[in-house]
């Protein structure tokens, strides 16, 4: 194992290499912009690919060209360029194609704030692209360490589910840094906890409609399978159909393939001070969470029940942490309320739900305090002046 | 092409489901004859198309690996599988008019200035034909379609002096040729050349569609005619006539001129990795 002193961008890049990541397609973007650096500095060296698009539309696509090929792929970016993912990101999910892909969230919408972090893609990361008829797998690490680990999680469950998979990070987690461990070797990762699926090669049927099978390898091209993908509705053997039963049971296969194997990674989440069913559950992901957990420490240690709970499987959403009626609060780094809608949606019917966004930069522990006190004391969260109703 | 066809296609999709006088079958058949005559056999093809009318009756016809890219993104996704598939393996794509030359230009420009090793079949219907019959980048002023009911007056790719291969000569394409379907041994001999180029090359290829095309323009689906309009304005390199509108023949040729994209980043990758400089 070793030490560093380092941005949770460096985490990222040494995450993706263990992972056996060896094709980077990127495009300039602040908050991501010194992890595609980073890649073309680190991959050459172990024989590995480092590109640039002519723009984020153009880096996934060739990232879905390298992972045809039999590569392991990865990009990435912030919110302007993940919007700009929204044509490959479907051509990824419909031909199931594993690939990693990393947004670091800063302040939109647009170009918005570049410096500062962000969460304003919750629900995009869950829609990434048009059409439906998919499931997406999200996973948000709240430290650089952290998003090592995840980051080669995201690899091993792309190859275990042939589809993309987003890790929704912040500027404060890709720009800050932090102590950070990279192990050295296979024994030191599984003592870490990393685990690791090589990729392997199709050898038909390429599609699998109306099943829910995992493990299946994916489409690799030049091996003269005579295998076939596109971005029309496919038969077994990767053919063009255009009939909706058949597309009813490819989409069928998008949806539950994932829905089904949740199991893999539903485990993903923090949870601190829930063991004695609080009477205020605060609600978060991302770097928010860090300020969440101190706080929540404070309040108990002031005597209020509270409990904290950290996503950080975010889609498909983990209902099952949302089955007790009780308080809860989602802290975001939004103003609009992204998180607590579905906090809202999965919670029992009367729950009492309340929201604290703030953007551009955390919230401060008096604030989260005040707003703990004040929901335990059924009072409603106050305003700034200009600030209207609630989300 | 039963013999070609037996060879190379897959009979699940032949005939294709292109309408009935359709000249995509010609460019298409150009194509094969071309493999064929270079000695290439099914495995030493990735065969990628587009989306339209050109990229969906092409797809899957060829027996071995294919794929097809959302609109215009084809190039992006082949360049990327250029950089990770042995490099003896041959990249063919058979794509559109608005893939290429619309939606798609920008990647199209870029797999150019990198010298993207590629042969790619822009089969041009003169605009958006599988939507029913817009104008495009290269349909020629005055001409009626659905979407210029009055002819054709926006500037394009093919207007005023202009010259799409101009273009793409200039971005860095080594190969680029320009042909009319009914051009048959003639368009060949350019594929032929431009599977032989390690690096970009780029056929242009103009084909009939009597449905929306011909309808609109001609005012008739006859077959005859609007094959009768595309010869009338083809002519070969340096015998244009007045109203010649394509230029048949090599219109550039720097074939193995450049360093080759994949080639040369897998040299430098091996570089690095074995000096950790360059
Ligand atoms: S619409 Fe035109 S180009 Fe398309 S298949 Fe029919 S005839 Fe061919």
């Amino acid at each position: 194992m070793k030490r560093y002193l380092e941005t949770g961008n460096f985490a990222i890049t040494e995450g993706a290499i263990l992972a056996g990541c060896r094709f980077f397609a990127g495009y300039p973007i602040t908050p991501a912009t010194e992890l595609a650096e980073a890649m073309s500095y680190r991959l050459p060296q172990m024989g590995g690919i480092y590109i640039q698009g002519e723009d984020e539309c153009a880096a996934l696509h060739l990232c879905i060209g390298a992972a045809l090929g039999g590569y392991k792929a990865m990009t990435a970016t912030s919110g302007p360029g993940y919007i700009l993912y929204a044509d490959p990101y479907g051509w990824a999910i419909g031909c199931e194609i594993p690939l990693m892909i990393l947004n670091s969230g800063r302040v939109g919408p647009v170009s918005g704030i570049t410096g500062a972090p962000g969460q304003g893609e919750f629900y995009l990361t869950r829609y990434p692209t048009q059409g439906g008829n998919f499931e997406t797998i999200v996973l948000a690490p709240n430290s650089a360490q952290e998003a090592m680990a995840i980051v080669v999680e995201a690899f091993y469950l792309s190859e275990r589910f042939r589809t993309p998979v987003t890790v929704l990070a912040d500027q404060l987690i890709t720009d800050g840094f932090e102590d950070i461990s990279v192990p050295e070797n296979e024994g030191e990762m599984e003592e870490m906890g990393f685990r690791k699926w090589p990729r392997k090669i199709n050898r038909g049927p390429e599609f699998y409609p109306a099943t829910d099978e995992i493990d299946i390898p994916p489409v690799v091209l030049g091996h003269n399978t005579g295998a076939l993908c596109s971005d029309w509705t496919p038969t077994e053997e990767g053919y063009d159909i255009e009939e909706v039963a058949a597309h009813h049971k490819h989409a069928y296969r998008l949806i539950y393939k994932i829905r089904n194997h949740r199991d893999l990674f539903n485990t993903l989440y923090e949870k601190t001070f829930m063991d004695d069913d609080p009477d205020l559950v605060v609600v978060s992901y991302g770097t928010p969470s860090r300020v969440v957990n101190t706080a929540v420490k404070k309040a108990r240690q002031m005597g209020m029940k509270v409990g904290a709970l950290r996503l950080i499987n975010l889609w498909p959403f983990p209902d099952e942490h949302f089955t007790r009626k009780t308080k809860y609060l989602s802290v975001e780094l939004n103003w609009d309320g992204q998180l607590v809608r579905e906090v809202q949606r999965a919670a029992p019917k009367d729950s009492k739900i309340n929201f604290l966004g703030t953007c551009g930069d955390l919230p401060t522990i008096p604030d989260l305090i005040e707003a703990f006190t004040k929901i335990l004391r059924g009072q409603s969260l106050e305003r700034r002046g200009w600030e209207l109703e609630g989300w | 092409m039963d013999y070609l066809s037996k060879k190379y296609l897959r009979s699940r999709k032949i005939p294709s489901t292109a309408c009935s006088g359709c000249g995509l079958g010609l460019n298409h058949k150009a194509v094969v004859q071309a493999v064929y005559e270079l000695g290439l056999e099914v495995e030493d093809v990735v065969w990628g198309t587009s989306i339209g009318c050109a990229g969906r009756q092409t797809f899957g016809t060829w027996k071995g690996d294919g794929f097809a890219g959302t609109h215009g993104r084809v190039y992006a996704i082949a360049r990327g599988l250029r950089l990770t598939l042995p490099p003896e393996k041959k990249i063919i794509l058979t794509v559109g008019d608005g893939d290429a030359f619309g939606i798609g230009l920008l990647h199209l420009i870029h797999a150019s200035r990198c010298n993207a090793d590629m042969t790619i079949i822009v089969n041009d219907n003169l605009g958006y034909m599988s939507t029913g019959g817009q104008y495009g980048w290269t349909t020629p002023h005055g001409s009626k379609t659905d979407s210029s009911p009055y002819g054709m007056y926006e500037h394009n790719l093919m207007s005023d002096g202009m010259d799409v291969l101009g273009v793409l000569k200039h971005a860095g394409a080594t190969f680029l040729a320009r042909h009319v379907a009914m051009d048959g041994q003639r368009a060949v001999e350019s594929i032929k050349k431009g599977i032989q180029n390690r690096g970009l090359s780029l056929i242009h290829m103009v084909f009939p569609c009597p449905t929306n095309f011909g309808s609109r323009e001609l005012g008739t689906r006859d077959t005859v005619k609007i094959y009768e309009w595309i010869e009338n304005q083809a002519a070969p390199l340096g015998q244009e006539k007045e109203n010649t509108v394509w230029a048949t023949g090599v219109y550039f040729d720097a074939s193995n001129s450049r360093p080759e994209f994949s080639e040369s980043i897998r040299k430098n990758v091996e570089t690095i990795r074995r000096t950790a400089a360059l």
